[in-house]
C-alpha cells in the first residue's frame, strides 16, 4: 500500500506508456470483469490468456514477488472455478462458489491496478493525462493527491502506534474510541501539512493560468504496440464471435 | 476556482481515498464485501464533512467525486463507479449549493448523495448476470441457485439505498466530531 504511485525509476525494467496501461485496463474491465463475450468459447479462452497479461507485465517491471503471488493466487482461483466448483454442493459450494465468482472476475483488473500504480510515476501519469486533454481542474488535484498519499500513510502509521500504546485497539481496554482517536488526529495533522503543501505548490506556480510543461518523456514504443495488439486481438475475436465466424 | 481550492480537493481526496482503501482491504474477505457501501459512507463522512467547510465555489465536490471515479478505474474496479460519480457528484454539488455552501443540514444530505459512487462498485457484478450464467451452465444449477440466492438482483438498488442512508449517518457523525474537535482546534 505504501507503494501507491511511488515507482522506482532506477530499476523498473520495461516501461510502457501510461495510456497503453489504461487501454489494457479497459480491455480487462470489459472482458474479465464485465464478462463480455463469455458465451463464445474462443473469447472465453482469450480472456483467460489476457488475464495473464498483467502478471506478465508485473514480471517485466521486475516486481517478481508480486507477480508470483498474484499469479499463483489467480491460477488457484481460476482452476478452483473450472475444476472444483462443478463438483461441490451445499455450504462448501456457497463459500467457494461466491469467492470464485467475485475474485476470478475482479482479480485481473485488480492486478492490473497494482501494476499500474507501482510502475507509473506521478509525472508520467500527469503527462499522459495532459496528452489525453484532461482538464487542469482534474489533473492538479490528482497530482496533489498522489503527492500526499505517502504523507497520510506515514502519519496514520505513527498515530496507530501511539494509540496502540494507549490501549486504543481491537480487543484493548479503550476499543470504543478506536476510530475517533485515529481519524481525528489524522485529519488535524493532514490539514496542517496540507496548508504548508499548498503554500509550497503555489510558489512553484501550480494553479496559474499558464500552460504547464513537463520534462517527462512519454510515447508509444515497440512494447506498447505489442501490448495494444494483444488487447485488440480480444476485441477482434469478440467481433468475429458476434458475427458467427468463430465459436 | 483558484489553485488553492484545487489543492484542497487533492488533500481531502487523499485522506478520503486512504480511508476507502483501508476499508476496501476488509472487502477482500467476501463477507465484508456488501458492507463496503455501509462502512465507506460512514467513515468517509468524517473527512468529507471537514472538506465541505472548505467548499465555497461551484465544482469542488463534483471534481472530488470524479476523482474518486477515476481512482476506481485505475485500481481495477471498472468504469460504472466513474459513470455514476460524474452524476452523483454534480447532484451532491447542487444540493450543497442550494444551501449556499453553509447549511449544515444540506451538508449531511450532500454526504449521502456523494456516497452513491461507492455502491456503483457492485454494478459490474450484477451487470449481464444472465448472460454470465448462460455461459456457466456446466457448473450445474446448484451453483447458479446458490449464488443468485446470495447476490440477488434486488440487492443492487438496496446497496445504493444503503450508501445513501449510511452517508447521512456518516454526515451526522462527521458533524458531531467537527463540533467536538475541529471547531475547538480552529480548523473547521
Amino acid at each position: 500500500m505504501a507503494g501507491l504511485f511511488t515507482a522506482d525509476i532506477e530499476n523498473r525494467g520495461l516501461v510502457l506508456d501510461p495510456r497503453t496501461k489504461l487501454a489494457v485496463m479497459i480491455t480487462l474491465v470489459v472482458f474479465a470483469l464485465g464478462g463480455a463475450g463469455s458465451d463464445i468459447q474462443a473469447v472465453a479462452w482469450a480472456t483467460i490468456a489476457l488475464s495473464g497479461l498483467p502478471i506478465l507485465l508485473l514480471a517485466t517491471a521486475r516486481q517478481w514477488s508480486k507477480a508470483a503471488v498474484f499469479g499463483l493466487l489467480y491460477a488457484a482461483l481460476k482452476s478452483a472455478e473450472l475444476l472444483l466448483v462443478p463438483h461441490l454442493s451445499g455450504a462448501a459450494l456457497s463459500v467457494v462458489g461466491v469467492c470464485c465468482l467475485i475474485f476470478v472476475r475482479l482479480m485481473p483488473s485488480l492486478i492490473m491496478g497494482a501494476y499500474m500504480l507501482s510502475s507509473t510515476t506521478v509525472s508520467e501519469f500527469i503527462a499522459a493525462m495532459h496528452r489525453m486533454h484532461v482538464p487542469q481542474q482534474i489533473t492538479i488535484p490528482m497530482s496533489v493527491m498522489f503527492r500526499f498519499f505517502p504523507t497520510v500513510l506515514e502519519e496514520f502509521a505513527a498515530i496507530n502506534t501511539a494509540m496502540k500504546m494507549r490501549d486504543i485497539r481491537i480487543g484493548g481496554r479503550n476499543a470504543g474510541k478506536l476510530i475517533e482517536y485515529r481519524l481525528v488526529p489524522l485529519m488535524v495533522c493532514s490539514v496542517n501539512i496540507g496548508s504548508e503543501l499548498s503554500a509550497a505548490a503555489l510558489t512553484r506556480g501550480l494553479g496559474t493560468s499558464v500552460r504547464r510543461t513537463n520534462i517527462c518523456k512519454i510515447g508509444f514504443h515497440a512494447q506498447d504496440i505489442a501490448v495494444i495488439a494483444a488487447s485488440a486481438a480480444v476485441y477482434i475475436l469478440w467481433m468475429l464471435g458476434l458475427t458467427g465466424v468463430v465459436k | 476556482m483558484k489553485g488553492k481550492d484545487l489543492i484542497n480537493i487533492g488533500i481531502f481526496s487523499a485522506i478520503y481515498f486512504v480511508i476507502v482503501f483501508i476499508i476496501a482491504m476488509l472487502g477482500m474477505i467476501p463477507i465484508f464485501l456488501p458492507l463496503l457501501s455501509v462502512l465507506v459512507p460512514i467513515f468517509g463522512g468524517i473527512p468529507f464533512m471537514l472538506f465541505l467547510t472548505r467548499v465555497k465555489k461551484f465544482g469542488m465536490i463534483w471534481i472530488m467525486s470524479v476523482i474518486m471515479g477515476v481512482m476506481m478505474l485505475l485500481t481495477g474496479m471498472s468504469w460504472p463507479p466513474l459513470a455514476v460519480s460524474v452524476f452523483s457528484g454534480l447532484l451532491a454539488e447542487l444540493v450543497y449549493r442550494s444551501g449556499r455552501y453553509q447549511s449544515a443540514a444540506k451538508a449531511v444530505i450532500t454526504n449521502g448523495v456523494f456516497s452513491l459512487w461507492v455502491a456503483a462498485n457492485y454494478l459490474p457484478l450484477f451487470f449481464n448476470a444472465e448472460k454470465y450464467w448462460a455461459s456457466r451452465q456446466n457448473y450445474g444449477q446448484d451453483y447458479i441457485d446458490t449464488v443468485t440466492k446470495l447476490m440477488p438482483t434486488w440487492m443492487c438498488p438496496v446497496t445504493f439505498a444503503a450508501a445513501f442512508v449510511c452517508g447521512i449517518i456518516g454526515g451526522i457523525l462527521g458533524m458531531a466530531l467537527m463540533k467536538k474537535h475541529f471547531e475547538k482546534a480552529g480548523i473547521a
